[in-house]
């Protein structure tokens, strides 16, 4: 049985996803794509057909909550749980940890690495 | 009271002549009845000064010429023609004369004294006209007088009023500024937050991957998490500018304020321990509950008493306390409000800076040691709560901060 976890990661910033892959497959049972074209974001998503998405709120093309809306609305990424990332929320909003408003998660930037890996795991098993 | 002379100058002009030429024809009658050698003449001026005093000059001197007439005729009568004829009418013109001489002077000693009656006459209703204005012009001016008292309290009240507004202006222009650089600082902190933390997550996140490495050397190990302290810390200042310009509604519910400040020196008692500062509690037992965000307000606490911490390097003591205000006056309407107070033993704050202690990025520490929004916070966070902060300078030394709680809360909340 194949446990490492497809996770795809939507950000504009290259040096974000980078270090985001390298963190995350660095502990393994993840394996990691990045995505920095939000436009580009649904097509690589279908194509990977990740376990989980992070995804960035504010980016140059499309903003986080729309690239989320084009993937609720696909038949085949539907139900894939969906984390943000946010910078414009402080960590006493988040209370330090994810904050859920509505049916999403969200993290603020920057993010603390065990608390992340905490977020991905219970979004993967739920 | 007239006396009988007095009286006469009421009688007609008439009677007075009547009389006087009664009088001439007694004297007469009496000149010749007692003859040429018993004199009465002088006794003709009497009739003659009645009627010039009473009737008037003119008929002084016809009273004259008829008391000459009359007495001719009496020493006519007597004599029986005694020597030359013209000796009696010699001397009743001579005595005509003289008799007219008195009635001329008596008339005008009459005449300047009508004159004089007319002056004093003339003189007191002058005076009592000019009394009479001046009695008047008292009462005008007591009245201005009390027309100006009553304008001067006016004005007092005027310009305390206007003093007041003149203040109420300051201190809404005051937050005017400070709501300007708030929503400047709002403004900033939301693009500052989306520039600075993208690169401080690549920042951290290249951190952690280098700390679960596990060099073999610890100087490196020590260098990478000191690179996460600092990019901790620069995140944490953008946290606190994105917490201080956004409003969030009030999670409002009822709290017993000694517990909530119990549980806040909890938070920081690590710290305070570590500072060999001694806490002294002085909290009123039957405090009344109050509604309010309990996590605003721990937040205020907390930034007080880190300030107290801060202000007493060498450790000391800070003391919480806890009170009611009492009614002022009686029947007064004043709400009663809880006091909370927090007291150091510190350095105290300097006078030029009381004033500036509230704005935003005001600080007295070090570069890096503190943003200058912990007071700013405080402030806001009783504002909203509809309470006030207040710091003085404590006679023996350091500083007390006073805050004041409305036991009503406002109805805005």
């Amino acid at each position: 049985m194949n446990t490492t976890k497809r996770i795809l990661v939507v950000d504009d910033e290259p040096g974000v996803t980078r270090s985001l892959k390298l963190n995350l497959e660095a502990g393994g049972g993840y394996e990691v794509t990045i995505e920095n074209h939000a436009n580009q974001a649904l097509t690589t998503a279908r194509h990977i057909r990740p376990d989980l998405i992070l995804l960035d709120v504010m980016m140059s093309e499309t903003d986080g909550g729309e690239v989320a809306a084009r993937m609720e609305a696909d038949p085949l990424l539907r139900g894939t749980p969906i984390i943000f990332l946010t910078a414009i929320v402080s960590n006493e909003e988040t209370g330090g940890h994810e904050m859920l408003k509505g049916d999403h998660a969200f993290i603020a930037k920057p993010v603390d690495l065990g608390e992340l890996k905490r977020s991905i795991q219970d979004h993967i098993l739920s | 009271m007239k006396t009988g002379f007095q009286r006469l100058s009421d009688w007609p002009a008439s009677a007075i002549k009547a009389g006087s030429v009664a009088l001439v024809a007694l004297v007469g009658l009496v000149d010749y009845l007692t003859g040429v050698d018993v004199s009465v003449t002088l006794f003709y001026l009497v009739p003659i000064s009645l009627g010039t005093w009473f009737a008037g000059r003119s008929t002084g001197l016809l009273l004259a010429g008829a008391s000459a007439l009359v007495w001719l005729v009496a020493d006519v009568l007597c004599r029986a023609v005694v020597g030359h004829p013209f000796v009696p009418i010699w001397n009743s013109v001579t005595l005509s004369l003289g008799f007219s001489v008195v009635a001329f002077l008596l008339g005008a000693l009459k005449d300047r004294n009508e004159d004089l009656e007319q002056t004093v006459l003339e003189r007191t209703r002058k005076l009592r006209d000019e009394i009479a204005e001046r009695v008047r012009a008292e009462r005008e001016l007591k009245e201005t007088n009390v027309a100006l008292t009553t304008a001067r309290e006016d004005s007092q009240r005027s310009f305390a009023d206007l003093q007041e507004a003149h203040s109420e202006l300051q201190r809404t222009q005051f937050r005017l500024i400070e709501s300007a650089k708030l929503e400047s600082v709002g403004r900033m902190a939301a693009g500052v937050a989306h520039e600075v933390k993208n690169p401080l997550m690549t920042l951290s996140l290249g951190a952690d991957y280098f700390l679960n490495r596990h060099t073999e050397n610890p100087a490196e190990a020590v260098l990478v998490q000191d690179m996460k302290e600092a990019i901790h810390r620069a995140s944490n200042i953008i946290n606190i500018l994105l917490d201080y310009s956004r409003p969030r509604p009030l999670q409002l519910t009822s709290q017993e304020i000694n517990r909530v400040i119990e549980d806040s020196l909890t938070l920081v008692r690590h710290q305070l321990n570590k500072g060999r500062v001694t806490v002294v509690s002085e909290l009123r037992t039957d405090l009344p509950p109050l509604i309010l965000d309990r996590t605003r307000i721990e937040h205020g606490l907390v930034n007080l008493f880190l300030n107290a911490l801060n202000a007493m390097p060498e450790g000391g003591t800070l003391t919480v306390r806890t009170s009611l205000t009492t009614p002022a006056g009686n029947g007064s309407n004043s709400p009663r409000c809880v006091i909370v107070e927090v007291e150091d033993t510190g350095c105290g704050i300097a006078p030029e800076n009381l004033s500036k202690i509230f704005e935003p990025f005001f600080t007295t520490k070090q570069p890096g040691q503190g943003t200058g929004l912990g007071l700013a916070i405080v402030r806001k966070i009783m504002d909203i709560h509809g309470g006030t902060i207040s710091f003085h300078n404590r006679p023996e030394g350091g500083v007390r901060a006073t805050l004041k709680f409305n036991i009503e809360p406002k109805e805005s909340l």
